[in-house]
């Protein structure tokens, strides 16, 4: 890290802007939309966008475990793009036990919620235990994923209604949204286990440097298969918070939520010091993600153009990412 | 003559007219004078699901420009064919504080919304979403458009035979519902006809290609001889894959496609010479968002409006209706 101070002060100014590139399109994206957007900073509005990225929130803080365990490497490291899949796999089989099979609330979360968790365990075993490249590992086991929801739901949308699942839409407590108090919780959770146990440490560890790691004799295999447990602990959550925000399960859903993943996630990233991905980065990423959706549906931007900025606010942050490695050696 | 006041022009002789005894609610909704209606200092929010297809589009544009004709402002927004961001949109009607509201399709997704919007005392109207939220509901008239693709479906296929059917919305869309079901109805009435099980399921988004694959794969368990038409029970944009499908498997002339709504782009596809795309039925989308954009000045006029307004439809039988109907609903000749 030190390297960059004695580089010569024009690469060194370099080497900042480029890393802050991503941050400063982005405050420059929200000044706008705060100035221009009617009433974007209303609290009624500034309400519906926390409770609309409340699942999103809770899938890129289970994604960002996984990056820092694995590395962010983009093509090597930690990811799971699977998440989303598996949440909207959860949502549907909770919503086919719900609507279409008559079970209660609990037998239809005994049903949904072992299914996300058991798609992380075969995620572990193709990284951790056969050792695949997780960014082709997962992205298989999305698509297999979305096939059997396919299966189970016969490719159908499939209306809820259910008072507790209700509550968890429309509810809140003290102020804050149901669903964004799901979503912190998932937060709290992740990140105490992340940035405040030796668990948590190791984790950081391995994900800086697996040989180093490895060397030091930290079980790097266990930790890195824990990591995709938790994070498929997430997308179970957010299950319910997509089952929720849609008063049921449609086919299709897990895809604008798998570009705002990533999105939310190494966006988040460019919020820490030193420009890694953490737990509360992703947090604030998909909240501020939701806050440009939100944003451009205000100023009546076309909704082409929205998935273009997106898209490439998610090539700006991971060139900055790239190129500030390479700066930075 | 522009292309709104010729389909307004013809929406009002079809409805005193051609279908009018089935359209008395259209004749209903029809009855306040146009000249009185002002949406003069309103702030209309239309929330449409997705601008890609032809329906959705016309629809959308019918309500907007309907509303500017007025003197209204229109806050639109479009959902990319997602019902999830489509209901998200309804936020913004919220935050902009409008005036009223007018949402095109959507799921049950929507339905939260459209209380909070009633809720914060600004009235909502649907089209194609029945809602007890509403104040009324703009929709084309459901219950013929399933009886008549019945009658031509049978009639296509000579009373008996086997019949696949894309069928993915009658349980969550209401107006899919009723088209299905008494497309099924009619089919009753044939007893050599069978509806071969499973349904199939067409996606909701690019559900042309979605729509190939599954024929493709639904052709080759149904060899030539065994099965003798597909039916899209609500749409038409995955016939488009259908037809492709059936042409690409060489088992045009052993199929027939039928289905619903009849957009310049499917109306092209019967008129063809020989087309397995053999009927239809043609809804007026720009005339739908029209009248949802004149209920809401009536709303404001302090009329009441009766819960559903239908619109009526026009049936496609052949390349010789398809050409006709094309023509009639502003589309163009096609030769």
């Amino acid at each position: 890290m030190s390297l960059a101070i004695s580089a010569p002060s024009s690469r060194a100014w370099l080497a900042g802007l480029v890393s802050h590139a991503a941050l400063i399109v982005l405050t420059l994206l929200l000044a706008y939309l705060a100035l221009r957007a009617p009433n974007f900073l209303d609290a009624q509005n500034l309400t519906a966008i926390l409770r609309q990225s409340a699942p999103l929130a809770i899938l890129a803080c289970g994604l960002s475990v996984v990056v820092i365990g694995g590395g962010d490497d983009v093509v090597s490291g930690g990811i799971d793009l699977s998440l989303p899949a598996a949440a909207v796999l959860g949502a549907g089989i909770i919503s086919y036990q719900l609507s279409v099979a008559g079970s209660g609330l609990g037998t239809a979360l005994l049903f949904g919620l072992p299914a996300v968790l058991a798609v992380g365990a075969a995620n572990s075993l193709l990284v951790v235990g056969i050792g695949l490249t997780p960014l082709l590992a997962t992205l298989a086991t999305s698509v297999a994923v979305s096939g059997l929801t396919k299966l189970i739901t016969s490719n159908r949308r499939i209306n809820v209604s259910n008072r507790a699942i209700d509550w968890v839409r429309d509810g809140d407590i003290g102020g804050i949204p149901a669903s964004m108090l799901l979503a912190l919780l998932v937060f709290a959770g992740l990140a105490f286990l992340v940035h405040r146990t030796r668990w948590g440490a190791h984790l950081q560890a391995i994900g800086a440097s697996r040989a180093v790691a490895s060397l030091t004799g930290l079980p790097t295999r266990k930790s890195v298969a824990l990591s995709y447990g938790l994070a498929a602990a997430a997308a179970a959550v957010a299950a319910i918070a997509i089952l929720a925000r849609g008063s049921g399960s449609s086919p299709g859903s897990e895809e604008p939520l798998l570009l705002e993943m990533v999105l939310a996630t190494f966006l988040g990233g460019a919020f820490s010091r030193r420009r890694i991905v953490t737990v509360w980065g992703a947090l604030l990423g998909a909240v501020l993600v939701t806050a440009l959706s939100t944003g451009f549906a205000l100023l009546q931007v076309n909704i082409f153009w929205v998935s273009g900025i997106k898209g490439g606010l998610i090539l700006l942050v991971l060139v900055a990412a790239a190129l500030d490695e390479r700066l930075r050696r | 003559m522009t292309q709104s006041s010729f389909v307004s022009t013809l929406g009002r002789t079809l409805a005193g007219g051609l279908i009018g005894g089935i359209s008395l609610l259209a004749l209903a909704a029809g009855a306040a004078s146009a000249q009185d209606l002002s949406l003069a200092g309103k702030t209309i929010g239309v929330a449409v699901v997705g601008t890609q297809h032809f329906w959705d589009r016309e629809a959308f544009k019918g309500a907007t420009e309907e509303i500017e004709k007025l003197g209204g402002t229109v806050v639109p927004t479009d959902g990319g064919r997602d019902n999830q961001v489509h209901a998200n949109n309804h936020d913004v009607f919220i935050t902009r504080k409008v005036d009223a509201v007018i949402t095109i399709l959507g799921d049950a997704s929507v339905d939260p919304k459209l209380k909070a919007l009633k809720a914060a005392g600004i009235p909502v109207f649907t089209v194609d979403h029945l809602s007890p939220e509403a104040v009324n509901n703009t929709a084309s008239d459901n219950y013929f458009t399933g009886s008549q693709i019945g009658i031509l479906l049978a009639k296509a296929i000579g009373g008996k035979g086997k019949v696949a059917v894309f069928n993915a919305f009658s349980g969550s869309l209401q107006f899919c519902g009723v088209r299905y079901d008494l497309w099924k109805y009619v089919l009753e009435d044939f007893p050599e006809i069978e509806i071969i099980k499973p349904e199939l399921a067409e996606v909701f988004a690019n559900s042309p290609e979605d729509a190939r694959k599954q024929t493709l794969a639904l052709l080759e368990q149904h060899p030539k001889g065994t099965l003798d038409a597909i039916h899209v029970a609500c749409w038409d944009q995955p016939a488009i894959g259908v037809v492709q499908a059936i042409e690409e498997a060489g088992r045009a002339g052993d199929v027939v496609v039928t289905a619903v709504d009849a957009g310049p782009e499917t109306l092209e596809i019967i008129a063809e010479k020989d087309s397995p795309f053999v009927a239809n039925i043609a809804q007026q989308p720009y005339l739908i968002g029209k009248t949802a954009a004149e209920n809401v000045a009536r709303h404001f006029a302090g009329e009441k409006l009766l819960s559903q307004t239908f619109v009526p439809v026009i049936p496609v039988d052949g390349p010789e209706e398809a050409k006709r109907v094309y023509k009639q609903l502003g589309y163009g000749t096609i030769n």
